[in-house]
C-alpha cells in the first residue's frame, strides 16, 4: 500500500522481496528520556536494525534535558529495549545497533544545545556515512513543537546536509482545536514544508486499519455493496477498560473526543468511507480521505448527536475501580469526557443517509476497536411465519484490536424440519491465517518516515478538516450545551449514548 | 499484532490408517466429534493451500512432519504425503488432525495430514488428485533426492501451481541446477528453489550495501568477488549466489578455471576485468563470506556461525560502517511458508541458475550475464 520512493537504479535490488530500505539517515528524537521513546520508539528502531530494514550508516540521536552521556543514553535505551521490544534484545545485534546511538543535552529552546546537534550530525555524517538526511521525531509535549522547529530552523538543521533531505514527525495531538491546530501548522510552515511534516497517527500504523483498504479494494465483492444501497449504517467504536493510567493530567487537557476520536476514529472512518484510488502512490489515499473529511455534514444539533459522559467508580473484571474524578491529578470537579459518541452523516452520493456512529470510551468492559457495518435487512421477511423473525441483519465487523481479524454474520436454517433461521458468524482471525510476527505500528511508521512515504501519515488538510468539524462541538460541551453524563466503570457507556443510536431504530453493536 | 497462536493440539494422537477412499469421510468424523466433545463451536476449516509433497523414504516423511507441525499455523492447508515405496503394494492411507490454539486457548485453525504409500506412481497419483480440495492453489515439494523424472512427480506437476526444489540437497549440483533450469523453463510453474530461499538475506544484505548513491557508483568500478562456501566444494548456493552477481550485474564470464574447492574466474564489464572466486572452506552453512572489493570501498557480509547472525561491513576510508543484523530462519517450514507469502516471477532465479551453471562450465548455459542487463 506503499508508493515506491527509491528512484535507486539498484541492479541486485530487482526481484529482491525484501522490504524498502530506506537511505542512510540519522534519527533525532527529541524528548529522548521520556516513555514513548523508551516504550515505542527505539524498540522499534531495533527491531527495523534487527531485520536488516536500516539502512548502513544509519543513527539515533537523543536530544532531552537531562545530563547524560552517550554510554549512559545506550544502557537506558537498552533496558528499554530489553523491557518493551517485541522481539528479545541479542547482544551482538544490541552491540551494532548501540554504536549508532548518541546523545546530546540541551533544552528545547537553548539555541546552544542546537548548535551542538548541528555539530554531532555533522560528526556522526562522516563517522556512519549518514549522508546528511535527517529524521527529527518529536517525541515532546505539543507544546515544544513549534520552539523545537524554530531552533532547528536557526541553526541551519531544516534542510538536510550535502543535499540530503530533513523531515519532521509529529505526535498527535496536533493542536487542541482548529485555531490552535493552525496556529501549529503555521510554526511549522515557517520551518518545514508541509511534504516535510510526517504528522503520526500509529493507528494508520496498525495492520488491520492498513487491512481495511486490502479488504475493500483488494476483493470483489464487497465495494459493490459498499454504499448506501446495502448498508444501513457504519459503527466505529474503540472501547478500553483502562482508566487514565497515571496520566490524569494529560487527560484533563485533552478528554476522550481530541484524545481519540478527531484522529483515531476520523482517520478509521475515513479508510472505512473513501472512493478507491486508482494506484498508491504519492498522495493518492490522502487525496481520498481528505475528500471524506470535507463531505462530513457539519453536527447542527449537538444535544442531540454527541454525547459526552465520565465514568463513575465501579468493577472492571471483578475488580473496584476509582471514578475518573478520584483518579491522581484530576480535579474532584473535572468536566472532562471519558466517552464520547457522535453521529455523522457524510453527504455524497456514496453515503447520503446512512448514519455513521462513532464512540470511544474508558473503563468499558472489554478492550476493542472495531468498525461494524450493517446491511440493510432482506426486502422480503420470507421466514417469518417458519420462525424468522429474528433474522438479524448481516453484519460485518472488522477487528482491529486485540482480537484481529473479520466476522460476518448472516442466517442459516436451524437443521430439522422446520425453517427455523439462526444468525450464524462466519469468522476470520487475522493471527491465526497469517501467525506471523507482525511488526509494530511503530515500526512501519518510522520506516516509512525514513522513506519518506507519507501515505500512512495525516496531511495538514484532514487535520484542519477534522477540528473544523469537532472544534464547535468542543465549544458546545464547554458551554454545557450537552450536559455531561456518568457512567459506572464496567459498563458499555451512559444511558444518553443508548438513546443517540436508538432513536435511530438502530442499536450499538455488541462488542 | 503477535502471532497469538501459541499451542498446537493434535486431535488424532496418532496417524489413524483408513482406506483411500474413505478419508473424506473419516475426517468429517473426526470433526464431527471432536465439535461434539465440547470445542469451540467457532473453529474455522480455513484452508489456503494444498499442500503435496513426495518423498523418496523416511526422511523425507519425517522432514514433511515437521513442515506440517508449523506450516499450517502460517498457511492453513490441507498436507498430502505421497511416499514411493516398492514394498507397500496397492495405495496404503493414514490420517491425523491437528489445531493451533490461541494463547486463550481457544481454537482457531487445524488442519489435515494425509499420508499416501504405495508401489506404483500412478495409483498413487490418482489418490493424491482426488484428494486436493477444490479451488485452492497446490504447492508441490519434492523432498531431498526425488527429482522431476520421478514419475509420480510428473503425474503431479500439472496440478501443482508452485514447485519447490532444493538445488542443495544431496547429489550432483551441476544435475540440480540444470533441473531447475529445465522446470523454469519447460514446466509452467513457479519454480522455488530452497537453496535460492536460503540466500535471501545474503541477497538482501549486499544489495544493502549498494543502496546509496556513493556505493552504486563503485558497482561500476567493481575489482574482485571473493565468495567462501561452506562444505568441501562449492555449495549450490554459494554458485546461485555468484551467479546472481554475475547476472545482475550484467557481467560477462571468460577465463574460467576450476579448481579442486573452487571456481576462479575473470568477468568482464565492457573492457574491465572482474576477478571472481568461489572458494570452498569446508566449514559448515552453504556460505561463509561474501566479499565485494571496488577502488573505493570493500563490502563484507559474513556469517557468525556461533550465533547465526549477519555482520555487514563497509569500509569506506573515511568512514567503515558496520552492523550486525538477525539471520531469516532457514527451517523447511519457514522458507516454504516465506516463500507462499511472496510473489515472485522467478525471471532472477533464472538468471542466476544459468550464469551458475556457466560458472561451472556448462555448455547448455549461456555464459553471459543477465538476460535483462541492468542499466
Amino acid at each position: 500500500m506503499t508508493s515506491e520512493t527509491t528512484a535507486s537504479p539498484n541492479p541486485l535490488r530487482s526481484g529482491l522481496s525484501m522490504p524498502r530500505t530506506p537511505q542512510a539517515c540519522a534519527v533525532v528524537v527529541f524528548g529522548a528520556t521520556g516513555d514513548l521513546t523508551a516504550r515505542k520508539l527505539v524498540p522499534a528502531l531495533y527491531n527495523l536494525a534487527r531485520g536488516r530494514l536500516t539502512p548502513g550508516g544509519f543513527s539515533i540521536v537523543g536530544f532531552a534535558r537531562r545530563e547524560m552521556t552517550d554510554d549512559q543514553f545506550r544502557a537506558k535505551m537498552k533496558d528499554a529495549v530489553t523491557q518493551y521490544s517485541r522481539e528479545p534484545i541479542q547482544e551482538d545485534i544490541w552491540d551494532s545497533f548501540a554504536r549508532g546511538l548518541h546523545y546530546v543535552v540541551g533544552s528545547f529552546d537553548d539555541t546552544a544545545a542546537y548548535t551542538r546537534l548541528a555539530e554531532r550530525l555533522a560528526k556522526q555524517d562522516a563517522a556512519h556515512g549518514a549522508g546528511g538526511n535527517r529524521l527529527y521525531y518529536l517525541a515532546t509535549p505539543p507544546h515544544a513543537y513549534a520552539p523545537i522547529s524554530q531552533r532547528l530552523g536557526e541553526a541551519g538543521l531544516s534542510r538536510g546536509a550535502n543535499g540530503g533531505w530533513a523531515r519532521l514527525v509529529v505526535e498527535k495531538p496536533f493542536g487542541r482545536d482548529l485555531d490552535s491546530a493552525r496556529t501549529l501548522d503555521r510554526d511549522l510552515r515557517q520551518v518545514f514544508r508541509e511534504r516535510q511534516v510526517f504528522r503520526i497517527d500509529h493507528y494508520l500504523g496498525k495492520e488491520t486499519v492498513q487491512n481495511i483498504l486490502v479488504f475493500r479494494f483488494a476483493n470483489g465483492i464487497f465495494e459493490p455493496i459498499w454504499n448506501r444501497r446495502y448498508i444501513d449504517n457504519v459503527q466505529v467504536s474503540v472501547a478500553e477498560t483502562v482508566g487514565v493510567e497515571g496520566r490524569g493530567s494529560y487527560y484533563e487537557e485533552a478528554g476522550a473526543l481530541r484524545d481519540m476520536v478527531q484522529n483515531h476514529l476520523m482517520q478509521v472512518l475515513a479508510l472505512v468511507a473513501m472512493e478507491p484510488v486508482a494506484s498508491f502512490r504519492g498522495d493518492a489515499v490522502r487525496d481520498e480521505k481528505a475528500k471524506v473529511f470535507h463531505a462530513i455534514n457539519a453536527i447542527d444539533d449537538i444535544a442531540a448527536d454527541t454525547v459526552r459522559a465520565q465514568y463513575a467508580a465501579g468493577a472492571i473484571v471483578g475488580e473496584q475501580v476509582a471514578g475518573y474524578r478520584q483518579e491522581p491529578g484530576v480535579p474532584p470537579n473535572s468536566m472532562t469526557e471519558t466517552y464520547a459518541a457522535l453521529k455523522l452523516e457524510i453527504e455524497n452520493w456514496r453515503w447520503a443517509g446512512v448514519p455513521f456512529y462513532l464512540r470511544v470510551g474508558k473503563r468499558l468492559p472489554k478492550r476493542a476497536t472495531e468498525v461494524a457495518i450493517t446491511f440493510n435487512r432482506a426486502p422480503l421477511a420470507l421466514f417469518r411465519e417458519m420462525g424468522g423473525d429474528n433474522v438479524a441483519p448481516n453484519l460485518l465487523v472488522l477487528r482491529i484490536q486485540p482480537d484481529e481479524g473479520i466476522s460476518l454474520r448472516f442466517g442459516a436454517k436451524v437443521p430439522g424440519t422446520r425453517s427455523d433461521v439462526r444468525p450464524v458468524n462466519m469468522d476470520f482471525r487475522y493471527g491465526t491465517s497469517f501467525s506471523i510476527d507482525a511488526p509494530e505500528a511503530y515500526e512501519r511508521l518510522l520506516l516509512d518516515a525514513m522513506l519518506g512515504d507519507s501515505t500512512l501519515f495525516t496531511r495538514w488538510d484532514s487535520v484542519e478538516a477534522a477540528w473544523n468539524l469537532l472544534t464547535p462541538v468542543l465549544d458546545a460541551w464547554g458551554s454545557g450545551e450537552s450536559p455531561l453524563q456518568f457512567y459506572e466503570a464496567g459498563s458499555w457507556g451512559p444511558g444518553g449514548a443508548d438513546h443517540l443510536i436508538q432513536r435511530d431504530g438502530r442499536e450499538w453493536h455488541r462488542m | 499484532m503477535a502471532p497469538d497462536v501459541t499451542a498446537i493440539e493434535r486431535i488424532t494422537d496418532a496417524p489413524i490408517t483408513v482406506e483411500p477412499g474413505g478419508i473424506e469421510n473419516a475426517f468429517a468424523e473426526i470433526w464431527r466429534s471432536t465439535a461434539g466433545a465440547g470445542a469451540d463451536e467457532s473453529t474455522t476449516h480455513l484452508r489456503v493451500l494444498n499442500f503435496v509433497a513426495v518423498a523418496g523414504d523416511e526422511d523425507g516423511a519425517r522432514r514433511f512432519a515437521e513442515v506440517m507441525d508449523t506450516l499450517p499455523g502460517r498457511q492453513p492447508c490441507r498436507g498430502i504425503l505421497a511416499v514411493a515405496n516398492p514394498a507397500a503394494g496397492a495405495v496404503q492411507a493414514s490420517i491425523s488432525a491437528h489445531c493451533w490454539r490461541s494463547a486463550t486457548g481457544v481454537r482457531h485453525s487445524c488442519s489435515e495430514e494425509i499420508t499416501l504409500r504405495g508401489a506404483q506412481e500412478r495409483p498413487l497419483a490418482s489418490a493424491v488428485l482426488a484428494l486436493l480440495v477444490p479451488e485452492l492453489p497446490v504447492a508441490l515439494w519434492l523432498i531431498g533426492g526425488v527429482t522431476l523424472e520421478n514419475g509420480l512427480v510428473r503425474e503431479l506437476l500439472a496440478a501443482a501451481d508452485r514447485l519447490f526444489i532444493d538445488t542443495a540437497a544431496p547429489g550432483d549440483v551441476r544435475r540440480a541446477l540444470r533441473g531447475a533450469r529445465r522446470a523454469c523453463a519447460e514446466e509452467g510453474v513457479a519454480v522455488v528453489d530452497l537453496a535460492w530461499a536460503r540466500m535471501a538475506t545474503w541477497r538482501s544484505l549486499v544489495a544493502q550495501c549498494f543502496d546509496g548513491d556513493d556505493a552504486l557508483r563503485t558497482l561500476s568500478r567493481l575489482q574482485a568477488i571473493e565468495i567462501t562456501s561452506g562444505g568441501a566444494a562449492p555449495s549450490s548456493e554459494a554458485l546461485l549466489f555468484a551467479g546472481w552477481l554475475v547476472s545482475r550485474l550484467g557481467l560477462t564470464i571468460a577465463d574460467l578455471a576450476p579448481r579442486p574447492d573452487g571456481i576462479d574466474a575473470t568477468l568482464y564489464d565492457a573492457s574491465r576485468g572482474v576477478r571472481l572466486s568461489v572458494t570452498a572452506s569446508g566449514e559448515a552453512g552453504p556460505l561463509c563470506e561474501v566479499r565485494i572489493l571496488t577502488q573505493a570501498a570493500t563490502f563484507l557480509v559474513q556469517q557468525h556461525n556461533a550465533s547465526g547472525h549477519m555482520h555487514v561491513r563497509a569500509e569506506w576510508p573515511d568512514a567503515p560502517v558496520h552492523r550486525t543484523v538477525a539471520q531469516r530462519p532457514e527451517d523447511d517450514a519457514s522458507l516454504i511458508g516465506q516463500a507462499l507469502d511472496e510473489s515472485d516471477d522467478g525471471s532472477v532465479f533464472e538468471d542466476a541458475a544459468r550464469a551458475a551453471l556457466a560458472l561451472l562450465g556448462d555448455a547448455d548455459a549461456s555464459a553471459t550475464g543477465s538476460s535483462a542487463a541492468p542499466a
